[in-house]
């Protein structure tokens, strides 16, 4: 047999050069994996092993909180949550000089507290504070700039679907990686907020103080906050009380949202079939990519890749650290061109083993180990850096989902300075990266308090 | 190396059932064969699927040798199921191995069409491990959630007075901390691998180590590749796969128990086994869901009483050895 | 990608095959919806001592249906991921032509799947696989998938005429 790493390059050149002639990243990677493994082992495993590959792989029950959340998130986007979320918002940073644009943010993560999805978060976030940030003549850079990197949030808080096909994958515990991922989110809240403080210091002009609420205004917005934040407290508290596992935990959500939009009027039947249609183009694409990823995966271990790359690497010589740190440079590189679930299904299949053989395999504990953390913690660690990261992909150029879809609603900014605006947003991103690689305790503290 | 195969799981490589069991057993087989045989072990389902697909695999060929839970699809070794019975299968993995090889041409061959079997086993037999439940009558169990298993285990669950529920393995540990679950039935041997001892206080079972039923677990080839290999190479499978090896892994299964049970009471946990008097209602309790076994699966030529019967004598007479 | 944005503008195919392909996705999620409030009714039924038995085997086997009947759908509004930048500047009849590939690829995808899972449904009937605690034959979720890969491929053959159409004229379609 030829070299693992010859035929696995290989096999990744055709897969790129089919994406890149823009056939669906998932139908790439059925290709290259099913012909795969037919030129190395003959076709009748292939067509065997499509006999029930799919409803294996799409019958998994971690899964199944995917399709929820995303409907959830859908329902979420008609049912007026973000209105009355950005307004509460406003009502209490609306005042300060760039203060909207905070309150964009806030809306942001509180969004992103019931969503799991960037886009949805930057479109549904969007449409309701570029008109706010517009009217009280905030610059096109920093409006845009700040929706489409607050939409990033969507993710980075959970729920989040990435994070939960990156524990699918890596056979971590859904629930775990949700609490890893709560302090890393507020602290993005956090440098986002500062981020606009120090830019609308250096440009005044870009984002304007307003006279703030009255008294009235602030009471009605601040209320209108709880059922939001109620519905976010029974989701995701149930999860980290144990009540329920996540899906049980989306299902819930499914239905308060949609009892929130039936009693606010927004909700109405035809936002259903909306929110139906938008649940099933999503669920279908990453259950494809799923799909290809799994024959990627069979091809890859049939021709011993991932132990043949992880040897090679661990021969180079190089720290587990400065290993991991040209991993997290890979994925920033690779989001230029590519959306984050895509890359997770594709990149992290290779990465994790590697990095489990340079800290010392699978059971390793924290003594002695390549990264000074047990493999379960560098399991955590790494998928809440991963998730940063992948994430950047949608706020780079040229590819970035992000940008294009703010750049949509705000017809009156060119997407060059949007790209501008969400540069700072950026820089504070490559921040928050280097204080939680410095300081893992602050993804791995929350899981242990949960955890005991 | 003439001839390779793929031996597709579903554990980590670091498992005991990998590192104590499949290797020795692979190693085995190479040498015997004169390094002519090569197998390869591909562990956590790296050659792609869910567990529930590991037998569909082998009799298509996907890969030439599986080792995997039967009762990950239910219903599809009926025959086999008895050993996993409580009150037919008792207390000794190694008695049982033996009983399963001495009635395996006669009585269990036909569960396996398609498949060449290498070797069956069973583990050390669930015991009980609850969160805070000290067990030591059925009143203390009723109404209670436990994890199931197999389906035999959810019926041994139901004739308890419980209240089986069905979850992942990995879900167990969190589940079990949050009260979502008060219990699981399932052996020792798993307390080091989920850290049960840290979700657990109590380790329960019944009188001179009586467990709560079993689990079956078989090792088998691809049919039409074992046909196609001549007969010096399919002897060195079978020599390494003879009635002293099946009683072997009774020992291997065993000694990963007590290593289990010995990480939990280490921990601070209570080993509690019932007393004579104590285990007499639980015995009680099980004895229907053999009855509902032999219901079940009786019809067609499976004789469900007389499985039961002979494999119950053939425990005796192997522990007796 | 773009598909999680727009539904309404999108290319959808001719009007029979369009609608039989919508109702059915929108089938799929009345089922997920079905699997949505059985696991609430799981939830408060285990609040009050009655538990709902082998909510997790309904819940594996509704959610696989469901996404299953999402495909033809995703191949008929093209929602499906490309990368688009290397080939932005194209023109028209190159991206016409790739599309075209894209839309051959599915309809092969769809046509072996339908062959390989009839397959599968044959096993799973013979082998009689079951679900643990409702014993639920497993061959019955294939029906329904079946029917999804048979649309998959009317979606795709739908899709591929058009890209045909846009080649001829040398015009995109999007
Ligand atoms: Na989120
Ligand atoms: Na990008």
């Amino acid at each position: 047999m030829t070299d693992p790493l010859t035929l696995g390059i290989a096999a990744l050149v055709v897969l790129v050069a089919l994406i890149a002639i823009r056939i669906p990243i998932g139908y790439a990677m059925i290709l290259v994996g099913g012909v795969g493994i037919a030129l190395v082992n003959g076709i009748a495993p292939v067509f065997n092993q499509l006999k029930t590959l799919a409803y294996g792989q799409f019958s998994v029950y971690d899964l199944s909180v995917v399709p929820m959340f995303i409907l959830m998130g859908a329902l979420a986007s008609k049912a007026g949550l973000s209105h009355a979320l950005f307004r509460g918002a406003n009502a209490w940073l609306g005042w300060m000089r760039g203060g909207t644009a905070m309150a964009a943010i806030a809306g942001c993560a509180g969004f992103g507290a019931v969503c799991g999805s960037s886009l949805a978060t930057a479109s549904t976030m969007g449409r309701v504070a570029l008109p706010e940030l517009e009217k009280y003549r905030y610059s096109g850079a920093l409006a845009t700039g700040t929706l489409a990197a607050g939409g990033v949030l969507g993710i980075l808080i959970p729920p989040s679907v990435v994070l939960i096909i990156y524990a699918i994958i890596v056979e971590a515990n859904i629930v775990t990686m949700f609490a890893a991922a709560l302090l890393p989110g507020l602290l993005a809240v956090v440098l986002f907020i500062l981020t606009i403080a120090i830019y609308v210091r250096i440009k005044p002009d870009a984002g304007p103080a307003h006279g703030g609420v009255g008294a009235a205004e602030f009471r009605a917005a601040t209320i209108g906050m709880i059922p939001v934040l109620s519905i976010f407290g029974i989701v995701l508290g149930g999860i980290y009380g144990g009540f329920y596992n996540p899906t049980p935990a989306a299902a819930i959500g499914v239905a308060l949202v949609w009892l929130y939009g039936a009693i606010t009027r927004e909700i109405r039947s035809r936002d259903i079939f909306g929110a139906l249609r938008e649940t099933a183009s999503t669920t279908g694409m990453i259950y494809l990519i799923l799909l290809g990823a799994e024959l990627m995966k069979i091809f890859m271990s049939r021709i011993g890749l991932p132990q043949a790359t992880a040897d090679w690497i661990i021969q180079s010589g190089l720290e587990p650290m400065s290993v991991m740190i040209m991993l997290l440079i890979a994925l920033i590189l690779l989001g230029c061109l590519m959306d984050s679930l895509s890359m997770i299904l594709l990149v992290i299949p290779f990465f994790w083993p590697v990095l489990v053989e340079l800290n010392g395999g699978l059971y390793m504990g924290a003594e002695g180990s390549g990264f000074g953390m047990s493999t379960e913690d560098l399991k955590v660690w790494f998928g809440i850096l991963a998730l940063i990261v992948v994430e950047l992909g949608l706020i780079t150029p040229p590819v970035g989902m992000n940008v294009f879809v703010i750049s949509s609603l705000a017809k009156n900014t060119p997407m060059s300075e949007t790209f501008k605006g969400v540069l700072p947003f950026f820089g504070a991103e490559i921040v928050r990266v280097a204080v939680l690689l410095a300081f893992p305790g602050l993804v791995l503290w929350l899981p242990q308090v949960f955890g005991s | 190396e003439d001839y390779t195969f793929r031996l597709h799981h579903m554990l980590g490589q670091q498992a005991p059932a990998q590192t104590k069991m499949l290797e020795p057993w692979a190693k085995a087989v190479e040498e015997n064969s004169g390094g002519r045989v090569k197998i390869e072990i591909f562990p956590s389902m790296t050659l792609g699927g869910r567990p529930p697909e590991l037998v569909q695999q082998a009799r298509d060929g996907i890969v030439d040798l599986i080792w995997t839970v039967n009762g990950y699809t239910p219903g599809l070794f009926p025959r086999t199921e008895v050993m996993e019975l409580p009150t037919v299968y008792r207390n000794d993995p190694k008695a049982a191995n033996l009983a399963l090889y001495d009635m395996f041409e006669d009585d269990l061959a036909q569960d396996y069409a398609g498949l060449e079997v290498m070797f069956l086993h069973v583990h050390a037999g669930q015991g009980l491990q609850t969160a805070d439940l000290d067990v030591t009558s059925l009143d203390d169990l009723a109404g209670a959630k436990l994890r199931i298993p197999t389906r035999t285990g959810a019926w041994v669950i139901e004739a308890l007075g419980a209240t089986p529920v069905a979850m992942p393995v990995p879900e167990l540990p969190p589940a079990l901390q949050k009260g979502v679950v008060a219990g699981a039935l399932i052996p020792w041997e798993i307390i080091p691998p989920l850290k049960i001892q840290d979700q657990t206080k109590y380790q329960i079972e019944m009188y001179e180590r009586e467990r709560f039923g079993n689990t079956t677990f078989q090792v088998s080839m691809n049919q039409a590749r074992w046909d196609g290999l001549p007969e010096d190479i399919q002897q060195a499978f079978r020599d390494a796969s003879g009635r002293d090896w099946w009683g072997q892994v009774g020992d291997i299964w065993r000694a990963s128990d007590d290593f289990g049970i010995k990480f939990a009471t280490d921990a601070g946990n209570t080993h509690r086994i019932l007393s004579e008097a104590e285990t007499q209602p639980f015995l009680d309790a099980m004895e229907p869901v053999v009855d509902r076994w032999i219901e079940e699966v009786t019809g067609g030529d499976i004789d469900g009483a007389a499985l039961v019967e002979k494999a119950r004598a053939l425990v005796t007479e192997n522990t007796a050895d | 990608m773009a598909g999680m944005l727009e539904q309404e503008g999108r290319p959808e195919g001719t009007g029979a095959v369009a609608r039989i392909v919508v109702i059915w996705a929108l089938l799929g999620g009345a089922l997920l919806l079905a699997v949505v409030v059985m696991n609430v009714a799981s939830v408060l039924g285990t609040l009050v001592g009655w538990p709902v038995p082998g909510d997790f085997e309904m819940t594996e086997m509704g959610v696989a249906v469901a996404a299953f009947s999402f495909l033809p759908y995703c191949q008929l509004i093209r929602s499906n991921v490309t990368a688009d930048i290397f080939t932005q500047n194209a023109g028209p009849r190159t991206q016409a032509f790739l599309s075209l590939l894209g839309s051959v690829i599915a309809l092969l995808f769809a046509l072996l799947m339908l062959w390989r899972m009839y397959d599968g449904m044959i096993d799973q009937k013979t082998y009689a696989y079951e679900t643990s605690i409702l014993q639920i034959p497993v061959w019955l979720a294939f029906i329904p998938i079946l029917v999804s890969f048979a649309l998959l491929a009317v979606s795709a053959l739908s899709t591929l005429l058009q890209d045909v159409r846009h080649l001829s004229n040398g015009a995109i379609h999007d």
